[in-house]
Order: C-alpha cells, then structure tokens, then sequence
C-alpha cells in the first residue's frame, strides 16, 4: 500500500483524511483506484485529456513525476505520494 | 533583509509590466539572504483564451474549494505547475534554495491580500513533507505605474511580516 497525501482543498472527497493508503503499482493505478474510492477525485486531478492538470503536481517522495516517468512512474512500498496544488494568488 | 541584485528587481519590474493587466509570477532563489537568479513563471490565467476564461471556475482551477467565493473571484494568478516543478529542480541542480515567490499586483499596494495568505498557508502545510525552506512572499506594485513598489513579506499563522529588501549591485 501506498500513503497518498491529500491537499486541503480535496479532503472533502475523502472524509476529511488528509492522507489515505492506496494500492498500486504506479501513478496512474494509484489515481484510478483513489477515484474507485473516492468519486470525484480522479477528475479533479485529469484535465479532459486525462493528463495530469495544469495546477497539479504529484510527487513521489520529493520528486516530481514529471521527472521520473509521469503517470508511468512505478511505486514500492513505503513510497509516498504527495498531490499539491501549485502557487496561486489574488489582487 | 533579503539581499537582491538591482538586475533582478528590474526583471521583476519588467515581467509586471508586460503582463499588465494580468499579474505576473516567479520564483527567486538563492543562498541564505541572498537572491541569485529569478524564474518567470506563466501565470496560465494569463494565457487562457477567452472561451478559456469563460468556464473560468476559479475553485476547479486552483483546487481551492475551501475559499470563500469572494476568495475564489479574487484569484488572479496561478502558477503553472510543469515550469514551477522544473525551475525547482533546477534551484536543487545548482545547489541553491528557493528563497520566494514572486506576483505582481497590477491595481493594488504591495501586500498581501487575503486570498494571498490562505494560499500561503496551504503551501506552507505541504512544504515541510517535501523538505522546502520556507519561502518569502514578494509582491511588485504597479499600482502607481511610474512608481512600482516591491516588498518581501514571510507569511507565518496567517500574519505577514516585512522583511526589507536590499538591493545589491
């Protein structure tokens, strides 16, 4: 099992946990199965291509996917994954 | 203090100024109190067409449901977070720290605004599990166009305190 950490903003999808474990062997098994568990959340990370958004960065440990194999990016156990929203702002 | 060379300040003045009206954003880092290199990061509110902008819905956007609506109208810039992943490992590939982030605010003073503060409480939640330092908050004023302004700010349990800036160079 994997520990996902979930941003503030998409705890409401998961019962207000702000880290669930999740099994996969990569990325893109681990967002599919969160989205089984949790509705809503899988679209709220894929853009209508099903890539990852444009907001969104996930890390395994401390780096990024886009680094390692994107959505491809295979997991061990003990692996961590952080989803986080990048810097917004307002006026 | 937060030593910045006067090349820098320039280019963040610059970057404000050609994305008026919309706001521009960075990353600064450096060593210590000290900035070295200044990334432009697209703000992709910037870059939506017009249709784009149309199904704006800024909670969807930036993923900021927990915002009030008045937060979530206010949202002006949003990193994108491909060039925001790549400017840090190039910050780590160097050897250097992310010392900040960088917005502009094209009408308003340089300080930060509510919306500013939630969202930098939010990162400040994530930053530690991911072994950042913790970042100042610059913001670059063309509210008086002929006068901009730039202020650094760290943004701790919601309260921002100035931090002066020094310019070198």
């Amino acid at each position: 099992m994997i520990k996902v950490r979930i941003p503030t903003p998409l705890r409401p999808m998961t019962g207000g946990k702000n880290e669930v474990e999740v099994a996969g062997n990569t990325i893109a098994e681990i967002i599919d199965n969160l989205g089984s568990a949790h509705p809503g959340i899988k679209e709220r990370l894929y853009d209508e291509q099903g890539e990852v958004r444009r907001f969104i960065n996930i890390y395994v440990n401390e780096e990024d996917i886009r680094f390692l194999t994107g959505k491809e990016t295979p997991l061990k156990d003990g692996d961590e994954v952080s989803i986080i929203p990048a810097i917004a702002g307002g006026r | 203090m937060l030593h910045i060379p006067s090349g820098i300040i320039q280019d963040m003045i610059a970057h404000a100024r050609e994305l008026a009206p919309h706001e521009c954003c960075g990353i600064l880092s450096g060593k210590q109190e000290t900035v070295v290199e200044c990334y432009r990061i697209t703000n992709i509110l910037a870059t939506m067409s017009k249709q784009e902008l149309s199904r704006f819905d800024g909670a969807k956007l930036s993923d900021l449901q927990r915002l009030s609506p008045e937060e979530r109208a206010d949202i002006a810039f949003q990193m994108d977070a491909r060039e925001m992943a790549m400017a840090q490992r190039d910050i780590r590939t160097k050897g250097h720290d992310l010392l900040g982030f960088y917005h502009s605010h094209t009408f308003s003073p340089a300080r930060p605004s509510q919306t500013d503060i939630t969202i930098a409480m939010e990162f400040e939640s994530y930053r530690t599990k991911l072994n950042l330092p913790e970042p100042l908050h610059l913001i670059v004023s063309l509210e008086q166009a002929a006068h901009p302004v730039i202020k650094a700010y760290r943004i701790q349990e919601a309260q921002p305190t100035e931090i002066s800036i020094q310019p070198t160079g």
